[in-house]
């Protein structure tokens, strides 16, 4: 720390300038530690709730320990060999999560950014449209699947009698329930609730776009649709990139709405990793296959991180 | 832009604006009426293939049947004790910490910290529920409120920490060194010129932290399982077992739920939209 003193007092003085006066102690020892104090709480807590916890996964993962029996033996990677031969669980519920976090954030993006551009548009009332579009999304997430439920319920749902009414439907269906319609319809569920998020942030960055540059194109004579894809989506690319990585990651580890919704169900037709994670847990009590397969979300989610660096680099250079 | 003004048939990209902008708020609110909706019909109307979007006559049965006869308002409380707990924690420890990192921001430990808070900020819900749970359980706080109270805290510290170094940024240090030479000894400056400067940071983070910690589920619901214990999010979700017919009763618990959200929201929604909106431009 000796150190730190000196190069403020030579080279970065700015940087002493910035310690407020009032908190410089007076030369000695542990001249800032109690900086290091006011950090300790937050440290604390990260490393005792977040990293050990990380690190007894990655020792659960290749140990055979179940919650209903005692004790626990190394058994190295048998675990992750045992989830990668699972033709019944593992994969399918590999693909279901696929289709789940590529079907949600598509939909999510592509209805956000129709009602962004909508929204971006000089109409009366813009602001309240605004605050009432971002309602789904702050609707708690066990509501919002009661209510869906509610709606999509075969017998008095008014999703379906509206649909058979309208004709589009002979009879209603068990959207939820049936094989065949659970992930398409939780998928649907996700993005009414998580649209809105997309829809405020690439507002925000709709109207970052430098106005001059679309008058100017205006005057050499693009139309609407030119200026929209050559200057305005550009724009948009840091803003989705970054919103798109993001959701990614929410939508894969999601657990809640889909438990909410079917459990996975029917018969795993919308078991995603995340909820066999889940139900190989606390359902079935088989700590260890939850954990190895928790360290290949990990891997994973790692895999999407190092990509999203990479596409940053390559931009900026 | 002239095509506000003129013949009506000139002006139809505009007519098609609007629909669509009818269109948009039917899809995100016809979902939360129809709920409200639903929890004010009298059963026979709820329970028929033919319904109708106005009821006959509004009832508060369903109400009633969920403030009196079910644990909801025990739900209620035990949220709102956990969640008033994990703010207070989170403002304090994000407060000390949000402060060393605006101020300090230049030592190398106190980067290193921050990194790892970012990083700690990464992890989702899902992949800390199995070890956590194990540690709780060695730790005897499942069915404890205890559990919750903590797990919520780590999770909101660290944008909240984020946060609030944003909002002391912003409180120029000459502010704290004109205090000083007014005569404000050194012990009293932090707390009588800073915080009440950043007073709408510690507000946002405040509502922050209480709305993560009501609306979560996950945890809430693995951790504790008695059910005078459970908190309002898996104690609802809960009710669907319970009343798997009685829709009217299960709308009515959730327009409840949803009502302090709601004013939260309202109040918040400034921040939030700007807050997102700030995000999105600097990303």
């Amino acid at each position: 720390m000796g150190i730190d003193a000196a190069q403020q007092v030579g080279t970065k003085g700015e940087a002493r300038a910035r310690v407020p006066p009032a908190l410089r102690l007076p030369r000695g020892v542990a001249r800032y530690g109690y900086v290091y104090l006011f950090m300790l709480p937050a440290v604390l807590l990260l490393l005792g709730l977040t990293v050990w916890p990380l690190l007894r996964t990655f020792w659960l993962s290749v140990q055979d320990v179940n919650l209903v029996r005692p004790g626990s033996e190394f058994v190295g990677l048998a675990n992750f060999r045992e989830q990668l031969g699972d033709r019944t669980l593992f994969w399918p519920a590999a693909w279901h999560s696929l289709v789940w976090t590529v079907g949600s954030v598509a939909g999510e993006y592509l209805l956000g950014l129709g009602a962004a551009v909508l929204l971006n548009q000089p109409l009366r009332g813009r602001g309240l449209v605004r605050m009432l579009v971002l309602i789904p999304w702050t609707v708690p997430i066990v509501i919002a699947a009661m209510t869906w439920r509610w709606i999509l319920q075969p017998e008095f749902g008014i999703g379906n009698v509206l649909l058979v009414r309208a004709g589009l439907l002979a009879e209603p269906v068990y959207w939820l329930g049936d094989l065949s319609t659970a992930l398409g319809t939780t998928i649907f569920v996700n993005v009414w609730r998580s649209f809105p998020f997309f829809a405020i942030t690439l507002l925000a960055a709709l109207q970052a776009v430098p106005k001059e540059l679309l008058e100017a194109a205006a005057i050499d004579g693009a139309n609407p649709w030119q200026r929209f894809w050559k200057i305005t989506l550009p724009h948009l690319k840091g803003v989705s990139l970054a919103l798109i990585v993001l959701h990614v990651v929410w939508t894969f580890n999601n657990v809640e709405f889909i438990w909410l919704l079917t459990e996975g169900g029917p018969l795993h037709a919308s078991e995603t990793l995340a909820t066999l994670v889940y139900r190989l847990a606390f359902r079935t009590f088989e700590i260890s296959e939850a954990a190895s397969l928790s360290v290949m979300m990990i891997a994973v989610l790692l895999g999407v991180g190092a990509g999203y660096l990479a596409l940053g680099r390559r931009r900026r250079g | 832009m002239t095509i506000a003004t003129g013949p009506w048939y000139r002006r139809w990209p505009l007519l098609l604006a609007y629909a669509c902008v009818a269109v948009l708020l039917l899809y995100a609110l016809f979902p939360v009426v129809w709920m409200v909706t639903t929890a004010f019909k009298p059963t026979p109307e709820i329970r028929t293939a033919d319904p109708t979007f106005v009821p006959s006559r509004i009832t508060l049965e369903h109400f009633g049947l969920v403030l009196g006869q079910s644990n909801f308002l025990v739900y209620v409380r035990n949220s709102l004790l956990v969640a008033t707990t994990v703010t207070a924690a989170t403002l304090i420890v994000s407060t000390l910490a949000g402060y060393a990192f605006s101020r300090f921001g230049h030592l190398r430990g106190i980067t290193l910290a921050g990194a790892g808070l970012v990083l700690g900020q990464l992890v989702p819900g899902v992949l800390l529920v199995v070890p956590l749970y194990i540690t709780m359980n060695n730790l005897g706080l499942l069915d404890n409120l205890w559990s919750l109270i903590l797990t919520y805290t780590t999770f909101s510290v660290p944008l909240s920490t984020l946060m609030l170094k944003g909002f002391f940024d912003q409180v120029p240090t000459e502010v704290e060194e004109a205090a000083q030479l007014d005569g404000c000894p050194p012990s009293q400056v932090v707390w009588r010129i800073v915080l009440p400067l950043a007073v709408p940071g510690l507000l946002t983070t405040a509502l922050y932290a209480f709305v993560q910690s009501w609306n979560e589920f996950l945890f809430g619901y693995t951790f504790i399982s008695q059910d005078d214990r459970r908190t309002m999010t898996p104690g609802l979700a809960d009710f669907i077992g319970l009343w798997t017919v009685d829709w009217g009763a299960l709308m009515a618990a959730a327009s409840l739920a949803v009502l302090p959200v709601t004013l939260a929201y309202l109040y918040l929604q400034r921040y939030l939209i700007s807050g997102i909106a700030t995000g999105a431009t600097k990303g």
